[in-house]
């Protein structure tokens, strides 16, 4: 979903600026929601880090809205390096996109102080926040010499730094290993500086093969990134069955949404034993034969109710039925009402503690449903059942 | 989102199918029996119903080890479902010994994250074991056939309570 905007920003002209400007936003609630849970080091330095974030977001904004009126070439340029940098490339420099911003657009280095303002607070910092406030001692020196040396290209850093959420835990390590950086060039150290994992990327789209840019001071080789690769996988999945389970998107922690899904595993299982049992006592009477069609059409909108929708249309539904002379088919109504008989949850797990005792209170409710038919017509439609034994 | 009209489709025909494979409606059945071929039959529909997934082979691989003699009018009904089923069934039971292998050594090498680990392996194991043909799988496939597996448990209880309620409601009349 990211690369495809922004290459489409990058396709655009300066009227762009405002949808780049929103996505620049947007990407930091993102980075909100992706920081909040992935911290474990400290919430103190965690909030403080959220909030230092706020502050490049909005001076890489307003870097782009100088820029903006200023040059149209500049601004069609500045966006496409952007777009170009969410497409990530093994081992490939960074420099070549980033060097347009340098030659496009000569207000950069009026924005030096800015600029390294922004640097400062980009840099993730697992000290406390007031160590960062009183000017950040020798964190800042040290991004201070590689930053100098490339002042101009640092446009596109803020935006990054601020879109690239990564993963916190790496970014302390990265930030130890900085000043072994500094003999690299500097274009690949602001290149290596921001980290683009696979899961932005392969969260939504499918792209044919993943390009990863190493992360500042993180080893490049295969085996690390796989693992996150893989890593992500995982979570993306533990994620979604915390959705499908019922409860469990409150729950953090592996072992406790595993223990909610194998509940709830045992429990359909449970189910589905008691409702066989159940069948056993009701079905030696009755044989259908062209009732498939017939009971698909009304599960259509009870399945889609997570499980959660009643059963009982069928009464309602054959009122509303023609009244066939031979009976052998019903045609499915294209309008089907959906009708909560009982959520199945709660009348389930009431079968499984109370076991055969309850099911005579429960049917209650689906004897009540029959009894809003004309009797005459259900009669009939029985009858017709029964003939096809 | 999975549980389309085919899937429900598939999943009545084929049980209501096997209802009559096994002629549940006689009498000559104990009412044990008769809830043992009703819930194989349901097992199998859905099998049948999803299509082919890890979760569906071990599914009925589990049931046709289980009862021999049942299964068999059922395999052939199920015979051409078992075809495709043969080709990926045989290489996926060489995989699970080397897994376990490679688990082991994991396990061995990782001393650091022991505890952690522990909790979570145990509920990990606990879920391979729930979940049909699950030994052969880990980490991500393991949730992923977990989640086809929920939904479609979650399907198959639905049809069934509506099926058990058409029958009681016209067996009343």
């Amino acid at each position: 979903m990211g690369p495809a905007r922004c290459s489409g920003v990058g396709s655009g002209n300066s009227g762009a600026y405002t949808t780049e400007i929103a996505e620049s936003l947007r990407f930091e609630e993102e980075i909100h929601s992706i920081v909040h849970p992935s911290l474990d080091s400290s919430p103190a330095a965690g909030g403080s880090f959220t909030a230092l974030l706020g502050l490049p977001a909005n001076q890489a904004v307003e870097l782009l809205h100088e820029t903006g009126p200023s040059e149209a070439p500049g601004s069609a340029a500045a966006p496409s390096p952007t777009g170009e940098l969410w497409r990530l490339r093994l081992g490939e420099h960074a420099a070549g996109p980033l060097h347009l911003p340098l030659g496009c657009s000569p207000t950069f280095p009026s924005n030096a102080a800015l600029v390294e303002r922004a640097a400062r607070f980009s840099v993730f910092a697992a000290e406390d926040s007031p160590a960062l406030s009183s000017g950040g001692g020798p964190s800042p020196r040290l991004k201070a010499e590689p930053l100098d040396s490339d002042s101009p290209p640092l446009l596109p850093i803020p935006t990054e730094k601020t879109q690239r959420p990564a993963k916190r835990k790496e970014c302390e390590k990265s930030k130890a290993k900085g000043p072994a950086k500094k003999s690299k060039s500097a274009e690949e150290n602001t290149a290596a500086a921001a980290k683009e994992t696979a899961a932005e990327n392969t969260d939504g789209e499918k792209l044919p093969y993943v390009h990863v840019r190493a992360r500042r001071g993180q080893a490049t080789d295969s085996h690390s990134l796989a693992e996150r690769a893989r890593r992500e996988k995982i979570n993306a999945r533990m994620k979604l069955l915390q959705e499908l389970v019922p409860g469990c998107s409150k729950i953090t922690g592996t072992a406790l949404v595993l223990d909610e899904i194998i509940n709830h595993v045992q429990s359909l299982q449970r189910q589905v034993e008691f409702l066989s049992m159940r069948l056993a006592a009701v079905n030696p009477r009755i044989d259908f034969g062209g009732l498939d069609s017939f009971l698909s059409a009304e599960c259509g909108p009870l399945a889609t109710a997570n499980g959660r929708g009643g059963v009982a249309l069928d009464p309602a539904l054959w009122s509303s039925h023609p009244v066939t002379a031979n009976g052998a088919r019903w045609l499915p109504q294209p309008q089907i009402r959906h009708v909560d008989v009982w959520p199945t949850q709660q009348s389930s797990t009431a079968w499984t503690r109370d076991g055969p005792a309850h099911p005579h209170a429960l049917l209650n409710p689906g004897a009540s449903l029959v009894g809003y038919d004309p009797a005459s017509s259900v009669l009939l439609n029985s009858n017709q059942l029964k003939t096809e034994l | 989102m999975q549980v389309t009209r085919t899937f429900k489709q598939a999943f009545l025909e084929q049980m209501l199918l096997g209802f009559r494979v096994t002629d549940v409606s006689s009498k000559r059945m104990s009412f044990q029996e008769k809830k043992s071929v009703i819930k194989l039959s349901a097992d199998v529909a859905l099998a049948v119903a999803r299509g082919s997934r890890k979760w569906t082979r071990g599914l009925i691989a589990n049931l046709s080890m289980e009862q021999q003699k049942r299964q068999l009018p059922r395999m052939i009904l199920v015979k051409q479902y078992e075809r495709l089923m043969k080709p990926c069934g045989s290489t996926s039971w060489k995989i699970p010994r080397s897994k376990k292998i490679l688990r082991k050594c994991l396990r061995v090498s990782s001393t650091r994250r022991k505890k952690k680990l522990c909790a979570v392996e145990k509920r990990r194991r606990v879920l391979r074991r729930l979940v049909p043909g699950g030994e052969s799988l880990s980490g991500f496939s393991l949730l992923d056939e977990t989640l086809d597996y929920v939904l479609s448990l979650r399907a198959q209880v639905c049809l069934m309570q509506s099926l058990l309620m058409t029958c009681e409601a016209s067996k009343r009349r």
